[in-house]
């Protein structure tokens, strides 16, 4: 059993996953996970498809109930207290799913809303600028948006949020390479600002881009976790994890 | 809060489905009331109408029936009208209204018959039924509520976007209540918005509160049941199926076979039987003797026992003993028929506590005394009318009191 690197700030950690197992059915897809991302962290969690990934999001967001082990979402239990959880995590899904019949602005302030937030124009236009929006697509029906285009809005919603813990499902899957760097420096700014990033990714090179550490799900286990800072060699990670991952 | 309404309203409203759906089932409602509204209109008109040309008859009787101051004649001759005016909810749901005569002209011969002899000329009116509000309310209004509420949840999972709602929504419950509450609360306004105008148009006053209540709770009743099937988690496709058949068994089949099986449980013989029945033993009366006519009849009105002996051929004394024994001959079966149309009606009633379709038709059409209970009341006042009517001649014909145009002028008048 590989226990979790510690964090840089390993005493208040803001997302802890502790021996986390859960099972779907007779099949068990989470194994004893742990994990901990601190304030100012970003934490790449890296795998193949059914590695366990999305699970340990879900589980996370309290939709999934572990069947021993512990989560946390701001010290909170996100299962048990799940209201609760959710005001302090803002959720970016892999496949953004906004109104069609609603412009950017429009699903912004409903989503906001829901939040209990009220966002005026001019806060959700600095976020739609942080996230990259251009301006003359904000007041158009997001039915003729791409993927990466609503992607943005909803980057734009995370950022408006300003709670301290970020999930990230495949964030930079639709984006260009232009898109993916301007997203990999908000999150260098919302880290800056205290957020803690949890990020679930197919994109090893990416993610040793922008993470503090990176770990390798396989098999519902973390089998090794890094941190790119050290200088270790993620084109020879890549080699071993990435084409598993890329699977 | 008030954001949270504006956004829900916005997203329900740019809906392909939402605006045409609320703009049909407005314009269903409204084109109903306006059906309602213009047939009531005509009854009352009829109504109107009858009671000056009711005038003209007489004088024309008058003038010609009472030449020779025959009572019997007078009597023969003159139609009296009875009408049964509508209530003011009636334009909501017309009922047995188009079935059932809402104005008779009796005489004082034999009324059975008379009663019943329109269920001839106007049967075929029952078969496709009213369109009218209750017909709206009962039957389309499910319909198109099920429209809108069948993919409440399972269009958000589809869609994918129920992961962020669950994580975005502070207050989840809030939130799918207030979704349902605009969609029903729309639906139900622009089914009881023309008639609420219909109420005030025809007069029903507060009145009108009843059958928006009864509105309220039929399509709270398909709310939950809409709600009911989301949670097997079904695909939008497969909830519409289910809500639709639900509708189909709930509101036609179910309520159908029961009408079989209660037909069969309580047998009632038509009304025109009772008509035919009764005309046969009026005309039995032409070959029975006047003495044992007027025996029969003598025992039921003792007090004309000493009425001068009819003698020779026709006299009016024979003629209306035998009408009346006629009516008595078959009072046996109208008594039959009149209890087992209630005892059907009962038992519609008791279907009704299991079946809200049923209910809802049930209640609205005593609200609006278009029902069976009103029809057999008017021909409870009818009968009455007619006794009046049938007494106020006798002392003239069997007593042979003088009678001219004072005494015919003095006979009773419907009352409403």
């Amino acid at each position: 059993m590989k226990r979790a690197m510690t964090s840089p700030d390993s005493a208040q950690p803001l997302i802890l996953v502790d021996q986390v197992s859960l099972d779907r059915g007779n099949r068990r897809v989470l194994d004893q996970v742990s994990l901990t991302v601190a304030a100012g962290e970003i934490y790449a969690l890296l795998g193949g498809n059914g590695a366990g990934k999305s699970t340990t999001l879900s589980a996370l967001l309290g939709f999934l109930r572990p069947a021993s082990g512990a989560l946390e979402v701001a010290g909170i239990d996100p299962v048990s207290q799940h209201d609760q959880a959710c005001a302090r995590i803002a959720y970016l899904p892999e496949n953004v799913a906004l109104y069609d019949q609603l412009t950017a602005c429009e699903n912004i302030a409903y989503f906001m809303a829901l939040a209990g937030a009220e966002p005026d124009r001019a806060s959700m236009d600095r976020a739609l600028d942080a996230a990259g929006l251009q301006v003359e697509a904000r007041d158009r029906r997001v039915s003729g948006f791409s993927k990466g285009m609503r992607q943005k809005v909803a980057i734009a919603m995370a950022v408006l949020r300003d709670v301290p813990v970020l999930l990230l499902d495949e964030p930079t899957s639709g984006l260009d390479p232009r898109a993916t760097a301007d997203f990999n420096a908000l999150l260098a700014r919302l880290k800056a600002r205290g957020t803690a990033i949890l990020m679930v990714t197919h994109d090893l090179l990416g993610a040793a881009d922008c993470a503090d550490r990176i770990g390798f799900l396989a098999s519902g286990r973390i089998v090794e976790e890094v941190r790119p800072a050290d200088g270790i060699d993620v084109l020879a990670l890549h080699h071993r994890y990435g084409e598993a991952a890329a699977a | 809060m008030t954001a949270l309404w504006r956004h829900e309203l916005r997203i329900f409203l740019r809906q392909r489905i939402a605006l045409p759906a609320l703009l049909l089932m407005l314009a269903l409602s409204a084109a109903s009331v306006w059906a309602g509204l213009a047939e009531v209109s005509r009854q009352n008109a009829v109504i109107e109408r009858i009671q000056p040309q009711q005038a003209e008859d007489h004088a024309a009787v008058a003038g010609h029936a009472l030449r020779d101051r025959d009572p019997g004649n007078a009597a023969y001759y003159t139609f009296y009208a009875t009408w049964d005016r509508p209530s003011s909810l009636a334009f909501a749901a017309l009922g047995q209204r188009d079935v059932a005569p809402y104005l008779l002209r009796v005489r004082a011969l034999a009324l059975e018959s008379q009663i019943h002899e329109s269920e001839n000329y106007n049967a075929e009116l029952a078969l496709p039924g009213r369109f009218d509000w209750a017909f709206v309310l009962t039957f389309l209004a499910p319909l198109i509520l099920i429209v809108l509420l069948h993919d409440l949840f399972s269009a958000e999972r589809e869609a994918g976007r129920l992961r962020l709602l669950r994580v975005m929504a502070h207050d989840r419950r809030g939130w799918w209540l207030r979704r349902i509450a605009l969609r029903a609360g729309l639906l139900l306004a622009a089914l009881i918005v023309p008639v609420v105008i219909g109420g005030l148009i025809g007069g029903a006053g507060l009145a009108i509160l009843g059958l928006v209540g009864i509105a309220a709770l039929y399509i709270g009743f398909w709310v939950l049941l809409c709600l009911l099937v989301s949670r097997f988690k079904l695909g939008s496709i497969a909830n519409a199926a289910t809500l639709a058949a639900t509708w189909l068994v709930l509101t036609l089949v179910l309520p159908a076979l029961a009408l079989l099986l209660i037909n069969a449980a309580v047998p009632v013989r038509q009304g025109v039987e009772l008509t035919l029945a009764q005309r046969e033993a009026v005309h039995g009366g032409w070959d029975k003797t006047k003495q044992e006519t007027l025996q029969a009849f003598l025992n039921h009105y003792p007090q004309y026992r000493d009425t001068r002996p009819v003698e020779g051929g026709f006299h009016w004394k024979w003629y209306y003993a035998f009408q009346h024994l006629g009516d008595l001959s078959v009072a046996e079966q109208a008594a039959a028929y009149r209890s087992g149309l209630e005892a059907r009606d009962a038992w519609t009633r008791r279907l009704a506590i299991v079946l809200p379709p049923l209910a809802t038709q049930v209640t609205i059409h005593r609200l609006a005394e278009t029902d069976l209970a009103a029809q057999l009341a008017y021909q409870d006042r009818i009968r009455t009318y007619h006794r009046q009517l049938r007494e106020f001649y006798y002392p003239y014909i069997f007593d042979e009191r003088p009678f001219g145009p004072e005494e015919f002028k003095a006979a009773p008048r419907w009352s409403e």
